[in-house]
């Protein structure tokens, strides 16, 4: 390891340094936590007379099924009691904690406490607000999946967004077109098999182009992604603009429908928010589960994250690094480009111009965040997918906080997470170096 | 040196711009639907010929909307008169004001890119600079223009300025990786603007367009004394701006050591430069020059802040820095390209109903030749560039 550290950082950092900083970073973060308790149990005191009301909600019957009366200030108790407890075992323990696990603990009471505070006397459909976390979620972790497999392999993929929004686009042709020649009873079929194929296809073409410059004529993979994020929205918007906007028959695909899985979906509250999606929810769970295999249980994933760890030690053992590299970038452009198909088939039904708005920047904020791994970053994308779905609960109930406020908070929590005040994660040591295969 | 060789190093900037506009008509004709649908109709020559003449007719669009028309220059000639010389000159002078931004944040590039810092936030640095400027001139309303016009100017460069700090500040302190934090702060800079315009601060009175006030009592001066053109002083400070730079970054210690880390940053670092300071320091000077840009381009050209006052520009500098070899005389030559490719789409979007944003797929595919010279080489064969004596140095001998 300290043999990958010393180029980067010319000098190898003693292993008690090391540790004395992971001392002091987890004190810090303990007393940050402790203090985030106190600020809790300071907002509870002033607000324990208001009221607001939950509602369960389950959607067969069209009425609510169970209901939790509280207020903000119980709330915010139980969130000082939850962020109390963690900040001290933090200061207690020190480097000791596995921090990260411990989010799960303290942090959903402080979302519940805000939400609370926020919609005082008012109902908040709660299954439907995990359920639509979920969706929103989907094109997200799979972003994030892109761009994992990529930076274990030692590439580096910003591209996500522009793969996404050229998914969005081709998906919406392809589908569009197969409903045309096919006729609207085998197009209604075929369509969401060929749209998110094509997607699939034409996230694979970029990357294998980008793959292509940056092995074969060395060009930085910051300038190709940039290069590849900003064609993509130049030749979407011309497409948009030329063509689909025009013959609007090219922009009308058969949209993906929610399936419920039998049996599954009857079970109360569980039911509406895991197994009603639309399939593009299995399917994300799925690549999920056999990603997170494929990495860590299997010569391929070994291979992977050799390749993307030290190149060179992978060679010397016969691994091609190269075809790798090329088979990551062509694993991850299908897996961008079909999450972009997400979003025009999805619920929109048609391409809009700049549809990916963001979302692969926030897929890559969430691999950092999952450090990397893919239960980690199917974590992340959650906690966006919550932002989304919470800001568009509370513009629905018309709550008067700017919505430009909520709307820029994934981006400063990308930024807090990615400068690693909440804690340093380390990626794939070779990402984005160049290979030379010797 | 023969005259020919010295032009060797345009030879793949300008080889690159050509093959992106190839590639640009490819995509041309294959989406041309009236002429494919003449193809499907059985009549491949007819075809052809519509969906080449319109490829002609729209790139010939361009360039008269980039440069002007030369019958207009004949009568402006002939009739003498200020007004003929406007409607002559106004397609030039348009390129010149749709360039002054693009010089601005390509030089703000340059200087990251040169320091191996990737700045892609020049679009955050950018729109806060303008909303930086335009603020200050609303509060000093009352004040001689030309001291609320310096003032603006200046509120700008430290916005901009601050918002470079940060990603720069963070990259020294703990590591954050630029590109991720420069692109979050662009989407979060642009929700700061559009705060900023709903308060009754910035809006005009009954307004609900998400629009600042005009803020024409202190216009940059024109440059030209003609009626109608919008040209200003902008673009000059643009240019001695660009010097400055120059200098700075190749006659300067700071600068050396900027270029250093942006070299090897492991051995500026044996070499006692403070690797963090210059991280610092090359992200401030970035985003100070990408807010002037803002600051220019809201006091100068649109006299006005809103939502869209950035097209883009900290995108396209990135794309203009690499073809100018991210040398500050390059960056103009490369902005005034693309500003003629801006304005000149304009022209192309209204006459031929082409959309404009053809002209950042082409941008884009120029970025990838150029970043590929080797590509470039192999398609149209030239002589690899290690066959020259001396290659390395070939690539500054321009300025």
């Amino acid at each position: 390891m300290t043999a990958t550290a010393a180029p980067v950082n010319g000098l190898v950092p003693a292993v008690s340094e090391a540790a004395r900083r992971a001392q002091r970073s987890a004190r810090i973060r303990g007393i940050v936590i402790a203090a985030l308790g106190l600020i809790a149990f300071g907002l509870a005191s002033g607000s324990m007379t208001t009221d607001v009301t939950f509602k369960f909600w389950l959607q067969q019957q069209g009425k609510a099924f169970a209901q939790v009366d509280t207020s903000p200030g119980e709330l915010w108790i139980l969130a000082g009691i939850a962020t109390g407890v963690t900040g001290i075992w933090q200061l207690w323990r020190g480097a000791a904690v596995r921090w990260r696990l411990w989010l799960v603990l303290w942090l959903p009471f402080w979302v519940i406490a805000i939400m609370g505070h926020l919609l005082v006397g008012q109902t908040a459909v709660l299954t439907n607000l995990f359920s639509s976390s979920l969706e929103y979620a989907f094109p997200i972790s799979m972003g994030a999946f892109a761009a994992m497999i990529c930076e274990r392999s030692g590439m580096f993929d910003i591209a996500v967004e522009g793969q996404m929004l050229v998914g969005a686009c081709a998906a919406s042709i392809a589908g569009s077109m197969a409903l045309q020649w096919l006729g609207p009873d085998a197009g209604t079929i075929a369509g969401p098999i060929v749209g998110p194929t094509v997607a699939a296809l034409s996230g694979m073409a970029i990357g294998l182009l980008m793959a292509w410059l940056a092995i074969r004529y060395h060009v930085d993979q910051i300038i190709s992604g940039t290069v590849v994020n900003f064609g993509a929205l130049g030749l979407t918007n011309f497409m948009y603009l030329r063509v689909l906007q025009t013959y609007t028959d090219y922009n009308t695909p058969p949209t993906i429908e929610k399936i419920q899985i039998p049996l599954l979906a009857d079970v109360p509250v569980l039911g509406p928010i895991f197994f009603q999606g639309t399939p593009y929810m299995y399917i994300g769970w799925i690549v999920m589960v056999v990603l997170t295999y494929f990495i860590f249980r299997t010569r391929w994933g070994l291979r992977l994250r050799a390749s993307g760890e030290y190149p060179q030690a992978a060679a010397t053992v016969g691994i091609n690094v190269i075809a790798i590299r090329y088979r990551a970038m062509l694993l991850a452009g299908a897996i961008a480009g079909f999450a972009g198909s997400y979003l025009s088939l999805h619920s929109a039904g048609s391409f809009q111009m700049n549809m990916s708005a963001g979302k692969g920047w926030i897929a890559i904020a969430a691999m950092i965040f999952g450090a990397w791994n893919p239960i980690g970053a199917f974590g992340a994308a959650l906690v966006f997918g919550f932002a989304d779905a919470a800001q568009q609960l509370l513009s629905i109930t018309g709550v008067d906080i700017p919505p430009q406020f909520l709307a820029s908070v994934p981006y400063i929590m990308t930024v807090i997470v990615v400068a690693g005040v909440v804690g340093r994660v380390r990626g794939p040591a070779m990402a984005g170096q160049p290979y030379e295969q010797g | 040196m023969s005259s020919l060789a010295r032009l060797r190093p345009l030879a793949i900037p300008a080889l690159a711009v050509l093959s992106a506009f190839i590639v640009g008509s490819v995509f041309l004709i294959f989406t041309d639907i009236p002429a494919l649908q003449v193809l499907f109709a059985g009549r491949p020559v007819d075809f052809l010929t519509t969906a080449f003449g319109n490829v002609v007719h729209a790139y010939v669009a361009l360039l008269t909307g980039a440069f002007g028309d030369p019958p207009r220059f004949a009568e402006a000639i002939q009739q003498g008169t200020p007004q003929a010389w406007a409607t002559a000159v106004r397609p030039l002078s348009e390129t010149l004001v749709a360039a002054t931004p693009l010089i601005f944040t390509g030089l703000a590039i340059a200087v990251s890119f040169r320091s191996g810092v990737f700045n892609i936030g020049g679009d955050g640095q950018f729109v806060l600079g303008a909303l930086g400027a335009t603020a200050t001139a609303l509060l000093l309303r009352g004040f001689p223009a030309p001291i609320t016009l310096l003032a603006s100017l200046v509120a700008g460069i430290v916005f901009g300025a601050a918002w470079g700090f940060i990603p720069g500040f963070l990259k020294a302190r703990t590591g954050a990786h630029e590109v991720i934090t420069t692109i979050m702060l662009n989407y979060v800079a642009l929700q700061i603007v559009q705060l900023a315009l709903r308060t009754d601060f910035m809006r005009p009175p009954k307004g609900s367009e998400p629009i600042s006030q005009v803020i024409d009592f202190v216009r940059v001066p024109a440059l030209l004394p003609l009626p109608g053109l919008r040209l200003h002083w902008g673009f000059v400070v643009a240019l001695i701006v660009a010097a400055m730079v120059s200098y700075f970054l190749f006659r300067t210690t700071k600068g050396f050591e900027l270029r250093s880390a942006g070299l090897n940053l492991t051995a500026a670092r044996y070499a006692g430069m403070s690797a963090g300071g210059s991280i610092i320091l090359a992200m401030v000077v970035s985003g100070a020059l990408a807010g002037l840009g803002g600051a220019f381009q809201v006091l100068g050209t649109v006299t006005q802040m809103s939502n869209d006052i950035d097209a883009g520009y900290g995108w396209t500098a990135i794309a203009l820095s690499l073809l100018g070899g991210n040398r500050p005389s390059g960056v103009i030559i490369a902005a005034i390209l693309f500003g003629a490719l801006n304005n000149g789409g304009h022209e192309m979007q209204i006459e031929t109903a082409i959309p404009l944003d053809l002209l950042v797929f082409i941008q884009a595919l120029v970025i990838m030749f150029v970043a590929a010279p080797d590509l470039v080489r192999q398609i149209y064969r030239l002589r690899p560039k290690s066959a020259e004596p001396g290659a390395p140095a070939s690539e500054g001998a321009a300025a």
